[in-house]
């Protein structure tokens, strides 16, 4: 590890009602990849952007290459060599890879721009990277995994000494992640600092250097990787060791009734002849990869998206779902992977959040009762415990994980019946997870009938009672918990279909 | 300044209203200055609250289309178009002035409905549905006519509607508008309608996928915007009597100003009713003071643009802020 190339001491930042961040500290090397952790919320994020200058900050230095810096916006970031690789990328996917990585600066012969050269140049970085990528490709044709890619090339482009990920690894696969740690070590010999912002605990023990952990918007402490262990981090972030071991058994009665019952659904590319029972009480884990077509299932059964073809049962009923509306007037709730999109309005308060899916029982001959409204979202406030100064507060100034839990909220205030969750805990902190299960596996005891889908293989084993795996749209299989292992869920996920 | 926001009297009313209420008194004194105080006295507040009273519905309406995230620039031409089609109605086929006047509202109501169907079931962009609306309302109403104006009759001197409540010289026009805004007011704080319209112009597909029937309310916005229109319509004739066809497009922007300008996001989610009243004020206020100084109009189309253009970038500041 080299010396010192960027230091930030003393940050201090708050905004209206928090204070974000708190007399934080943080450095990074040459050539070593350090870890940024911490739950959802913990200022990770500020942090990150008081470095690139898309926030000011209220004290504090920043000392970049030996002198103190303030970047005004994160185009002089990147040009002075401190770049964010985004966790959302920022392409332009009908342009050509090359585009992508020199827009903005395109090479030029007089007033027309050089493609030729700049499809070489694009050439030369992914050799130094020895990333196999065709430069005149259309993005939109890679894969996610081969997007972020070029993100990396376009950063070193910009000559980079200091590189942000932000959590790289959320939408990649197994051996794209592989792929990605090669260029990271390829990065560390060129003297690069790396920050690496991540929930993954098994990343960060096996690709970082030095682990810094933050709460609650303030520095905790750094440890060296390499001398401690997982539950040292968690510790730290928490406070407090969670560890939970698969689950043995079925939680569910051998006679409880099957509540949804889909036959032969298709919709689109990415669904194709599912059919599954859920039964009452069960918690039905979705496993299978990116693109296995889990969501777009979740989505058709919901009537988020148009379905061509299939029958939906709900206690042997047969039903049409044509919309949103049908769903949850037949009583199931879906919790989306992306809240912000698609959970929650962000300009209303908690509490105009937590009763839009069921606003008519809250109305009192023609206006909205305010009083039962509040009452109601302050309970669900207490009993899921979110952090919030009050439930007149917009969404939009809390946190990932309590944002999640609004969403929640508004489909038990809706009293569904049948709940499909979107990645649950995705983005979400160790300690909200945890809290997130138990709500979950309560939710299951009362006997609400669950789907959850998970990329993580031990958030599926722990907590589901069956596991269906799908792959590319169709269904490859069901595993008794009983039964599962990783290694069998991941055979079913990878299998070949004719 | 920070502290003077946390006020509790402070929050309720709305900083952006306060101020908007502090520039009205400014402008009054500044108008009041320079035209040597022929600008005070009775007669000219009356005046600019006579323009108020249209302007006043057209702008409560478009609040609501706003409030959406879309927008409507034919409700202008499509105030003209009723007003046009039933005063012809009453003049030419003896239709009585009171069932004229619900054909107006009618009429408005029906632009409401086409364009809000375009826009909600049909996903056309409200931007090209209102331009597109704007010239078919100008179309239909001078065929309507055959290209001739129309002349409403003037029952009282100042306008007829002071007829249908008389309390001597006051002008009861306005207090019908603020009557009509506590109304809207409360369908946009108290109601299932107002609430789902902020929701869904704030996030659609959040709202769709709670199980709203996003379509359904996005529509009924328009539809209350094209009502309003038909009301305004009525007050515009009551006030000003005579109606040509193939006008109507510069009281779009003046109405747009007068809702971004008290506090409604152009990009949907956020509306304020009490605003869009200050806002109107302020409009008719600046119309007013700019032909008591012996400016002609145009000049006032010169500040109105302006307005709109500052009040949506003040807007976008603010939530960039916020973010």
């Amino acid at each position: 590890m080299g010396e010192v190339i960027l230091e930030m001491r003393g940050i201090d930042k708050s905004f209206p009602g928090v204070h974000a961040l708190n007399n934080v500290s943080f450095d990074v090397r040459k050539g070593e990849v350090h870890a940024l952790m911490g739950e959802n919320g913990a200022g990770k994020s500020t942090l990150m952007k008081v470095l690139t200058g898309i926030y000011t900050k209220d004290s504090g230095s920043i000392i970049f290459e030996g002198k103190e810096v303030e970047f005004h916006n994160a185009r002089e970031a990147q040009d002075a060599g401190v770049v964010i690789v985004h966790q959302e990328l920022n392409m332009m996917g009908h342009l050509t890879v090359a585009q992508n990585i020199f827009v903005g600066r395109e090479f030029k012969k007089g007033i027309k721009i050089d493609d030729k050269k700049m499809n070489e140049e694009a050439k030369k970085l992914f050799d130094m990277l020895h990333i196999d990528i065709d430069p005149t490709e259309t993005m939109s044709n890679l894969t996610v995994g081969k997007q972020q890619m070029c993100e990396i090339a376009k950063a070193i482009s910009h000559k980079a000494k200091v590189i942000v990920f932000d959590e790289p690894s959320s939408a990649l696969t197994e051996a794209e992640i592989d792929e990605l740690f090669k260029i990271i070590r390829d990065l560390k010999k060129q003297d690069i600092g790396i920050i690496y912002i991540s929930h993954r605990m098994d990343e960060i023990k096996v690709i970082t250097d030095r682990v810094t952990v933050m709460r609650d918007g303030c520095y905790v402490g750094t440890l060296i990787t390499e001398n401690c262990t997982k539950d040292d981090i968690i510790n730290m972030m928490v406070g407090r060791v969670i560890y939970e071991e698969p689950k043995s058994h079925s939680m569910v009665p051998e006679d409880a009734p099957v509540v949804l019952k889909v036959e032969h659904l298709n919709a689109g590319r990415l669904v194709k002849d599912v059919s599954f029972e859920l039964r009452k009480g069960e918690i039905l884990g979705f496993a299978g990869l990116m693109g296995a077509g889990r969501t777009e299932t979740a989505r058709a059964i919901f009537g988020a998206d148009p379905k061509e073809s299939g029958e939906i049962y709900i206690n042997g009923q047969a039903i049409t779902i044509k919309s949103p509306l049908d769903a949850v007037k037949n009583g199931i709730g879906y919790l989306s992977e992306d809240r912000k999109r698609f959970g929650i309005v962000v300009q209303k308060t908690v509490a105009e959040n937590s009763t839009m899916a069921s606003l008519e029982r809250y109305i009192k001959s023609i206006f909205i009762d305010k009083k039962a409204e509040r009452d109601t979202a302050t309970e669900y406030v207490d009993r899921l415990n979110i952090k919030t100064p009050s439930v007149d507060q917009l969404v939009v100034n809390l946190s990932g994980g309590n944002q999640q839990k609004v969403v929640l909220a508004k489909w038990l205030v809706r009293n569904c019946d049948i709940l499909i969750f979107d990645e649950p805990t995705r983005g979400i902190d160790v300690g909200a997870k945890s809290e997130i299960y138990k709500l979950i596996n309560s939710l299951a005891q009362e006997g609400k009938s669950i789907i959850m889908i998970s990329s993580e293989m031990q958030e599926i084993l722990r907590m589901s009672d069956r596991v269906l795996v799908m792959c590319e749209g169709r269904k490859t299989g069901e595993i008794p918990i009983e039964q599962a292992t990783q290694e069998s869920i991941m055979n079913l996920a990878t299998r070949d279909v004719e | 300044m920070k502290k003077f926001k946390e006020l509790p009297f402070v929050k309720k009313v709305g900083m952006n209203r306060i101020v908007l209420m502090f520039v009205l008194v400014l402008m009054y004194i500044v108008f009041g200055i320079l035209t040597k105080g022929k600008f005070f006295g009775i007669k000219r507040i009356i005046s600019s609250l006579n323009y108020a009273y249209f302007l006043g519905f057209l702008s409560l309406g478009v609040t609501f289309v706003i409030a959406t995230g879309g927008i409507d620039f034919s409700i202008g031409p499509v105030m003209f178009c009723c007003a046009l089609i039933s005063g012809y109605c009453h003049l030419s086929y003896g239709l009585p002035l009171g069932a004229a006047i619900l054909l107006s509202v009618v009429i408005g109501m029906i632009f409401g409905m086409i364009n809000g169907f375009l826009v909600s079931y049909m996903n056309v962009p409200p931007f090209i549905v209102s331009m597109a609306g704007m010239n078919i309302a100008k179309g239909v109403a001078s065929v309507f006519t055959k290209t001739q104006s129309v002349s409403w009759p003037q029952l009282a001197a100042g306008g007829w509607y002071r007829n249908l409540v008389k309390v001597g010289n006051v002008p009861v026009g306005f207090f019908i508008l603020i009557f009509f805004a506590l109304i809207c007011g409360i369908i946009m704080n108290k109601t299932r309608v107002g609430r789902y319209i902020l929701c869904l112009g704030s996030n659609k597909e959040a709202a769709r996928l709670s199980g709203v029937d996003v379509k359904k309310w996005q529509w009924l916005a328009y539809v209350i915007c094209g009502i309003m229109v038909g009301i305004a319509a009525v007050f515009f004739v009551g006030a000003y009597t005579t109606v040509q066809p193939g006008y109507g497009d510069q009281y779009n922007n003046e109405a747009i100003a007068g809702a971004v300008m008290g506090g409604t996001s152009m990009a949907g989610g956020i509306a304020s009713i009490g605003g869009t009243i200050l806002g109107v004020f302020v409009i008719a206020l600046l119309q007013e003071g700019i032909l008591a100084l012996g400016f002609t109009k145009d000049y006032q189309l010169i500040i109105t643009g302006i307005i709109v253009i500052v009040a949506v970038y003040t807007d976008i500041v603010a939530r960039r802020r916020k973010n």
